[in-house]
């Protein structure tokens, strides 16, 4: 990626060499991701849930990204570069479409996903499911995070990929229809949400078929809601002890006053 | 790690291997090779339908094995530097010069790469070829050649079993029982048998599934 | 010393979207590791009238910061308007990510109003620039587990600015005082489409 910045990497090295710091953790997408290709088209979906560490970073991000009109993938690993990979690639094929004047081929994102991850070796940790349909058909690739290309009729990646595999295995078989295709992958994406700990939330979903615009199916299931409140927790207006305020129209001040603290029926707080 | 198997502790954190058995063997009509295949990354299998025999020119084809995404990338080097002499020169570029491609990038860069491939191909001068091109980026001619951390256990087996000028039928069968016997004492290796005829009337592939190949399974 | 930076000198931030209004509220401490070191620390910053709560390595902090004001400086100089949430939103990714491999040591949170749509609009990083767009809240730094928690009991949506700004401040206080790294005084901006409060909290100096 030209104009990646290295002026902190000194440093940082230092703090981690020297001074004993470990590295910071990046939010990871956990992730369950599946893609199957049907009769004359091809789908992928995706669980939503963001992890950092063990804690759930984000209940409802978007792991399906858009690549071109009719080419999408699913990422797993660090949320950050799959996010950025993929946004990279985007630019860069519109690019070249222009200039072919012919519509993007998924050989072609694929390929350029992974000379550029390779040329990282590893270390932009972006493990990707590219799929969609161009003049030449329909098509499913998996990249690694170290630039090596699987194709298939069937795919997953991520921390859930081992129980959405177990599903798509025992269901899969050849020349599905769309429908069952999407049932395929919406069963196997909750098999990684309900079994996986990095996995969770909705199932998202992109179909992409021959002649047709892609459908991204945002929350295609819902299958984790949370129960509505029975009651809520809303303070009284007050409640909040202050010490002073200022009031701002945006950027300059219009007017700042001082209350006295315990002059108001403010909550009690140590001393 | 010897100078014809990968060794497969040397790959980076994480990196998908190709814990492979392949061969390719020549014969009376041209060559055919052979691969299993298996994908792993560490002891989940990543793709148990990998096609581990790559296209270089019609008739030069290679087989991989080490990491996956060392042997795509330096694959995909070796096929554009091919059909740039194809164009340059308005001939075949010939299978020895495909070998010595896949060897100077593999010598030029043997710290960083985990690739050990087998590069064989036909053309009516030479008839079929097989050449290797093990870890540290040195190049070997062979009648025959078995890479892979299957390989070990079909050393015996093939110096002893195999004969020069032997049928399209004849080298099958050496191929498909010697690769069998591989995937049958490799964990690193299995799924399918793949293989890929090289000949004068052009490419022809072929695929033996489990029930085929392997005794056990027969009823 | 086995920890990473982004807690050697503590301090939290919250952000929280309410009925055409959001809120946004920060932590004072700036600490050495256990030692405290000052009380005053803002960590809530504002360009135009996009707010951003920097978490994290103060020395970073302070320098993200500069390079935010240069940058969106730039920007209005540029397009002759100040710049939209949105957008800032997308400006904080791609530098933060300019630095994928010597990065910052910081956890952003931008909170806003778009001038056009009157939308509100948060959302939050990591350290190398991925964005977490929220509809509910944002939380960062070293409390952010104990903001998770409070935020998801107390938060409600559609608040009113004067609720929102209890809500946030209860999350903000009762997180930190579980916090060692956090806490000595509180600040909390409520923002809405004609103004901004800007509230400085009666807090433990514990």
């Amino acid at each position: 990626m030209p104009g990646l910045s290295f002026e902190n990497f000194q440093r940082n090295e230092y703090l981690v060499n020297q001074a004993g710091f470990k590295p910071p953790r990046a939010t990871s997408t956990g992730t369950t991701i599946v893609g199957c290709r049907f009769k004359d088209g091809v789908v992928i979906a995706a669980d939503t849930r963001a992890t950092t560490g063990p804690i759930v970073a984000d209940k409802n991000c978007e792991k399906l990204h858009r690549i071109s009109p009719k080419i999408w993938c699913a990422g797993a690993g660090t949320a950050a570069d799959t996010e950025m990979v993929t946004q990279l690639i985007q630019s860069n094929l519109e690019l070249h479409s222009m200039s072919l004047n012919r519509e993007p081929r998924v050989v072609s994102a694929m390929q350029m996903l992974k000379q550029h991850l390779f040329k990282y070796q590893g270390q932009v940790g972006a493990y990707l499911i590219v799929a969609g349909v161009d003049p030449t058909g329909p098509h499913l690739f998996s990249i690694q995070a170290h630039g090596s290309t699987d194709i298939g009729y069937y795919m997953s990646l991520g921390s859930g990929s081992l129980a959405a595999i177990a599903v798509l295995e025992r269901d899969w078989k050849q020349d599905l229809s769309k429908d069952e295709a999407m049932k395929l992958c919406a069963t196997a994406i909750q098999a990684g949400i309900f079994n996986d700990l990095g996995s969770g939330s909705n199932v998202d979903m992109c179909v992409m078929e021959m002649g047709k615009d892609a459908q991204l199916y945002r929350s295609f299931m819902t299958p984790n809601v949370r129960e509505k409140k029975q009651r809520n927790y809303k303070f009284a207006r007050g409640t909040t002890a202050v010490l002073r305020q200022s009031v701002f129209d945006i950027v300059e001040v219009v007017k700042e006053e001082e209350i006295p603290v315990g002059s108001s029926d403010a909550m009690d707080v140590d001393h | 790690m010897d100078s014809i198997n990968v060794d497969v502790g040397h790959l980076k954190k994480g990196e998908i291997s190709m814990g492979t058995s392949i061969m390719a063997v020549t014969f009376k009509d041209g060559v055919i090779l052979g691969a299993d295949s298996r994908t792993t990354s560490g002891s989940y299998v990543a793709n148990r339908v990998t096609d581990k025999l790559t296209e270089l020119q019609d008739n030069i084809w290679c087989c991989r094995s080490g990491s996956a995404a060392d042997t795509q990338a330096v694959a995909d080097i070796v096929r554009y530097q091919l059909d740039l002499f194809k164009t340059m020169n308005g001939r075949s570029p010939s299978t020895r010069l495909s070998a010595s491609i896949f060897q100077e990038i593999c010598y030029n860069n043997k710290d960083s790469l985990t690739a050990g491939i087998i590069c064989a191909g036909y053309d009516k001068g030479k008839g079929g070829q097989v050449f290797t091109v093990p870890l540290g980026g040195s190049m070997h001619q062979h009648e025959y050649a078995i890479s892979g951390s299957g390989s070990v256990f079909i050393y015996g087996y093939c110096k002893e079993n195999y004969k020069p000028d032997m049928t399209k039928q004849e080298t099958i069968d050496f191929m498909k029982t010697s690769l069998s016997q591989a995937i049958r004492w490799d964990g690193s290796s299995g799924g399918v048998i793949r293989m890929v005829l090289l000949t004068a009337d052009g490419v022809e592939r072929l695929i033996f599934y489990p029930e085929e190949y392997n005794e056990e399974l027969k009823d | 010393m086995s920890q990473d930076p982004s807690t050697y000198n503590g301090g939290s931030a919250v952000a929280m979207v309410g009925k055409d209004c959001v809120a946004i509220a920060c932590d004072l401490r700036l600490g050495q590791q256990s030692l405290g070191v000052s009380n005053d620390f803002e960590k809530i910053f504002h360009y135009g009238h996009v707010f951003l709560a920097l978490t994290g390595l103060a020395t970073d902090v302070i320098s993200v910061h500069e390079n935010f004001r240069m940058k969106t400086n730039l920007y209005k100089m540029a397009e002759q308007r100040e710049i939209e949430p949105e957008s800032f939103a997308n400006l904080i990714s791609s530098s933060l990510y300019e630095r994928r491999f010597g990065p910052w040591f910081v956890g952003p949170i931008v909170a806003g109003l778009n001038t056009k749509s009157g939308n509100p609009f948060i959302c939050g990083f990591d350290y190398i620039g991925c964005i977490d767009f929220a509809k509910d809240f944002i939380v960062a730094g070293t409390a952010s587990e104990q903001l998770f928690g409070m935020c998801e009991s107390l938060y409600e949506p559609n608040l009113e600015p004067d609720d929102l700004f209890e809500t946030i401040s209860q999350a903000l206080l009762s997180a930190v005082d579980r916090d060692a790294l956090s806490g000595w005084g509180g600040v909390v901006y409520v923002i809405t489409k004609d103004k901004v409060v800007k509230r400085y909290l009666k807090t433990r100096q514990d």
